[in-house]
């Protein structure tokens, strides 16, 4: 009822019996046909790729037609083809290195004959030559790479772009109104984003744009909230592309690497997911919670959260307009260096939606 | 669901080891699964896999290496915790208790997965079977907020309801059902709800763009010299394929100006013009944008879907190339997919205009099953690497993927669950091609570079390796997903003719390659 889902090779081929082949192949006696791939039959194999040009070029067929070995399948060579490739994927453009291997121990094995001194010194220059060749060819590579990449990157900016005016077309032909969408420009202007131009955009944007982001939960959603929410709508992206790259971003145009972005746009996935709360209940707010866990000292209990939220403001800095103030004891648990700026971000959701059932924290 | 359990399967004792805590023995359903490797992992698709695999591990092939499952991430894909102590409190209603039932709701998602499925198509051919345990799938994943998108409940619940859905629709009978509502999500001109879903897919994962990279590339290596390049392109969509190949014309360091573009999307009749032109359009503002000399055009297929080489305008002295996408549509333009017999007789034209290349750009891993069930395991397996590989980027719940879920990827499932469900089963079109003689151009040093570098900006999970000197294939975790060949046509030959007919068996020489 399963079926496997690649050939295996026992399918493929008769148990073979006899222990010698005509060509020297040492089959053994198992009932699964196993071939034994002697150093003999091992360097016919890599003379043979050598001939066709190296690991890459050769293909199965061909090499069993140079090896010219009786009894030798097409499944052999398959798989100690691919076992030959993976093996030399560290020394990709070596390709006669191994070739370099065996005629040294024959060199060894001559022992101390002058023939074999001579020989020897000779294979050395050999060496020399060879190393050199294999540096310059690593560089090349190097090289080669560092073109790729920079047409990758005009090539993912380019598809960004066109994304952007489809997009912007669509923003169009649906609020009917010349927005700027100025979300989707970000997103587009890189096809891979650049944070840095995702914060900057992020305070300016008009949340009228990313209303249509928000229409697709519509079901779920309420207006209003999402009003209050502008920056809503890109930081699932954002965070996520931040979370998902383990090296600084190849794009960003500042030097910040992606883990210092990580605290604030998990605030602001708090934001998105709080826009999600108006209809959800208690699971989605222990999703939020948990999103940040740098952010919530763990002496909080979920219950205090409205109170702390919103009387934040007024311990963390002087700037910070009066809220209501509520009074609580818990207040001087936070840290009030760490919540300037983010808190500046999310006061606008405080101040815009007063919305009973957001349970955003306020510091980061 | 106790009445479940009354109903006799003639199945094998079960040796399983899960835990059934909901009081009805499901384990004892299903007759055909092999429950003794059957192991807690971590992983979703490894769950999947553990279900299905016979161990072939010492069997290296040309393809795909399967590997061990690592517990990537070192995460829960069904936890949304990230480093927090707080237990997730997604799943009120579930019956497992929190934590490590994760897996064993996994599993048993699972398994009443492929029941359903049999009980649809298999010998025993009963539908009230099948309704009831999508009841109880329903039940299982839904209270968690399963398709209802927007993040609720975990990883695996939502798969499995996309998957229940798409069962649901096969159940309620014709297309008519699943289209309907599917037209009914769109109605609200909500395209561009779609469009921006798509663009976020897009972000967070390297599929489509590493399709449409590697084909570019291939085309400009074929057309290098040539100052007047046509490009057929089977499947438009959005025409967000050639944006970067005109961008890297336009930017080629050799000296000669770019070449003249001409781009003729191949439409089916009467749906979906007005979309194409205003494609066509949008890539000639975006060419002009960029001092890209370009025309546009439309070719109409037949109405019984076949293309016409004649219908496509060739201008003397242009170099034609051949590009079929054959990617499931994201569910904004086509919705109508074209048979096998549409494309057929695209990749058939490919001689008779004489095109220079053919860029094929296919899903991987299409089960060539006789039968639904396997068929129907195979795209299981497909979207849960899917998931896996957007869970590994982005294990936030975030809005993001409930909407990406919601709107490209759960009407995919519920495609491809259709088209297995009515399909023979066909394998995939690169043998077909081989087999019509077809010859194959090798994949450069630089596209392959460039799909290794495309995927480093991913998750670590994307691997890409080479099948055949012409062929591409892009995977997750050693589950192949898609792939990207490049084809010369074969010499002119007479009419074109559908795959089930091929009794010839045309031997394929290696040799057969043109590398640069």
């Amino acid at each position: 009822m399963f079926p496997s889902k690649k050939p295996t090779m026992n399918s493929h081929e008769r148990p073979m019996s006899c222990v010698q082949g005509d060509s020297g192949l040492v089959l053994t006696t198992d009932p699964k046909p196993r071939l034994r791939w002697t150093v003999e039959l091992h360097d016919r194999f890599v003379d043979a790729v050598t001939q066709l040009g190296g690991p890459d070029k050769a293909t199965p067929k061909t090499i069993m037609r140079v090896m010219g070995v009786k009894g030798l399948t097409l499944y052999h060579l398959k798989s100690h083809l691919q076992k030959f490739r993976l093996g030399k994927q560290p020394h990709k453009e070596l390709n006669d290195h191994s070739v370099k291997d065996a005629s040294a121990l024959e060199m060894q094995r001559n022992g101390a004959s002058s023939s074999g001194i001579m020989s020897r010194t000779m294979n050395e220059n050999v060496h020399i030559t060879e190393a050199i060749r294999m540096q310059m060819e690593v560089q090349r590579r190097l090289h080669e790479q560092l073109e790729v990449q920079k047409h990758l990157q005009m090539r993912i900016e380019a598809q960004g772009k066109y994304m952007q005016t489809i997009l912007e077309k669509a923003c169009q032909t649906l609020a009917g109104e010349g927005m700027a969408s100025g979300s989707y420009k970000a997103l587009g202007n890189q096809g891979v984003v650049d944070m840095a131009a995702m914060k900057d955009m992020g305070s300016q944007m008009s949340y009228p744009s990313l209303q249509d982001l928000q229409l697709y939960g519509g079901d779920q959603l309420d207006m209003q909230q999402q009003m209050d929410r502008p920056l809503d709508g890109f930081f699932p992206t954002n965070e996520g592309i931040c979370l998902g790259k383990k090296r600084t971003h190849p794009y960003s145009s500042n030097g910040k690497s992606p883990l210092i972005w990580v605290d604030d746009f998990r605030l602001q996935e708090l934001g998105s997911a709080a826009a999600c709360m108006g209809t959800q209940e208690e699971p989605s707010k222990s999703d939020q919670l948990q999103l940040a866990p740098s952010v919530i000292d763990s002496g909080m209990d979920m219950d205090s959260m409205t109170d702390v939220y919103e009387t934040k403001p007024v311990l963390s800095t002087d700037s910070m307009g009066e809220k209501k103030y509520e009074g609580s004891s818990k207040l001087e648990r936070p840290s009030p260096q760490r919540a300037t700026l983010p808190v500046e971000r999310i006061n606008p959701m405080i101040r815009g939606g007063a919305l009973p059932q957001t349970r955003n924290i306020s510091y980061g | 669901m106790e009445e479940a359990g009354d109903l006799e399967i003639s199945g094998v004792g079960s040796n399983s080891t899960i835990n059934d805590d909901g009081g009805c023995a499901w384990t004892d359903w299903s007759p055909v699964i092999d429950w003794g490797p059957l192991s807690a992992d971590d992983d979703f698709r490894g769950l999947v896999e553990a279900m299905m695999c016979d161990d072939n591990d010492d069997v290296a092939h040309a393809g795909v290496t399967r590997m061990a499952y690592d517990p990537y991430w070192n995460s829960n894909p069904s936890s949304t915790t990230t480093s927090t102590g707080t237990p997730p409190a997604e799943e009120p209603s579930s019956s497992d208790g929190g934590g490590g039932g994760n897996d064993d709701k996994g599993l048993r998602l699972v398994h009443l997965l492929v029941a359903a499925a049999e009980a649809l198509a298999g010998p025993y051919k009963s539908r009230e079977l099948a309704r009831v345990i999508l009841v109880r799938l329903k039940e299982l994943v839904s209270p968690a907020g399963g398709a209802a998108g927007c993040g609720g409940g975990t990883s695996m619940e939502r798969l499995a309801a996309y998957f229940t859905n798409a069962l649901q629709g096969l159940l309620d009978g014709s297309s008519a059902t699943a289209c309907s509502r599917q037209s009914a999500s769109h109605l609200d001109g909500q395209v561009g709800d779609v469009l921006a879903a798509f663009q976020l897919l897009q972000d967070m994962s390297p599929y489509e763009k590493f399709g449409h990279f590697t084909a570019n590339q291939a085309i400009l290596e074929a057309v290098a010299r040539y100052r007047r390049v046509h490009i057929v392109d089977y499947d438009i969509a959005e025409g967000v394929q050639w944006a970067s190949l005109m961008q890297a014309l336009v930017s080629r360091k050799d000296g000669p100006p770019p070449p003249h573009l001409r781009i003729t999307a191949v439409t089916q009749r009467g749906s979906g013009t007005r979309a194409v032109q205003e494609t066509g359009r949008r890539l000639a503002a975006f060419a002009a944008s960029l001092g890209q000399p370009f025309s546009f055009g439309q070719c109409r297929l037949e109405a019984d879907e076949r293309f016409r080489p004649a219908g496509v305008k060739v201008v003397k002295g242009e170099t034609v190339v051949l590009n079929c996408v054959l990617q499931p549509p994201h569910a904004a333009g086509a919705a109508t997919t074209r048979g096998a017999g549409s494309v057929a007789s695209f990749l058939s034209g490919a001689a008779t205009l004489g095109a220079r290349v053919v860029a094929v750009v296919e899903e991987e891993g299409v089960a060539e099953d006789g039968n639904f069930v396997g068929r129907f395991m195979g795209e299981l397996h497909r979207y849960s690497a899917v998931w896996d590989s957007l869970e590994a980027g982005f294990p936030m719940q975030g809005r993001a993927r409930g909407l990406v879920e919601r709107l490209i990827l759960g009407p995919r499932i519920a495609g491809a669950v259709r088209r297995a469900y009515r399909a023979t089963g066909e394998g995939g079109w690169g043998e077909w091609m081989a087999r019509m003689g077809f010859g194959r151009v090798g994949i450069s040093c630089f596209n392959h570079c460039q799909a290794r570098l495309l995927l480093g900006l991913f998750s670590d999970g994307y691997q890409v390796e080479e099948d055949g000197p012409n062929k591409l294939v892009l995977g997750w975790k050693s589950r192949r997903l898609t792939s990207a060949s490049i084809w010369s046509p074969p010499p002119p030959a007479p009419a074109s003719v559908p795959p089930a007919n091929i009794g010839v068996s045309s031997s394929m020489e290696d040799s057969d390659f043109l590398l640069d």
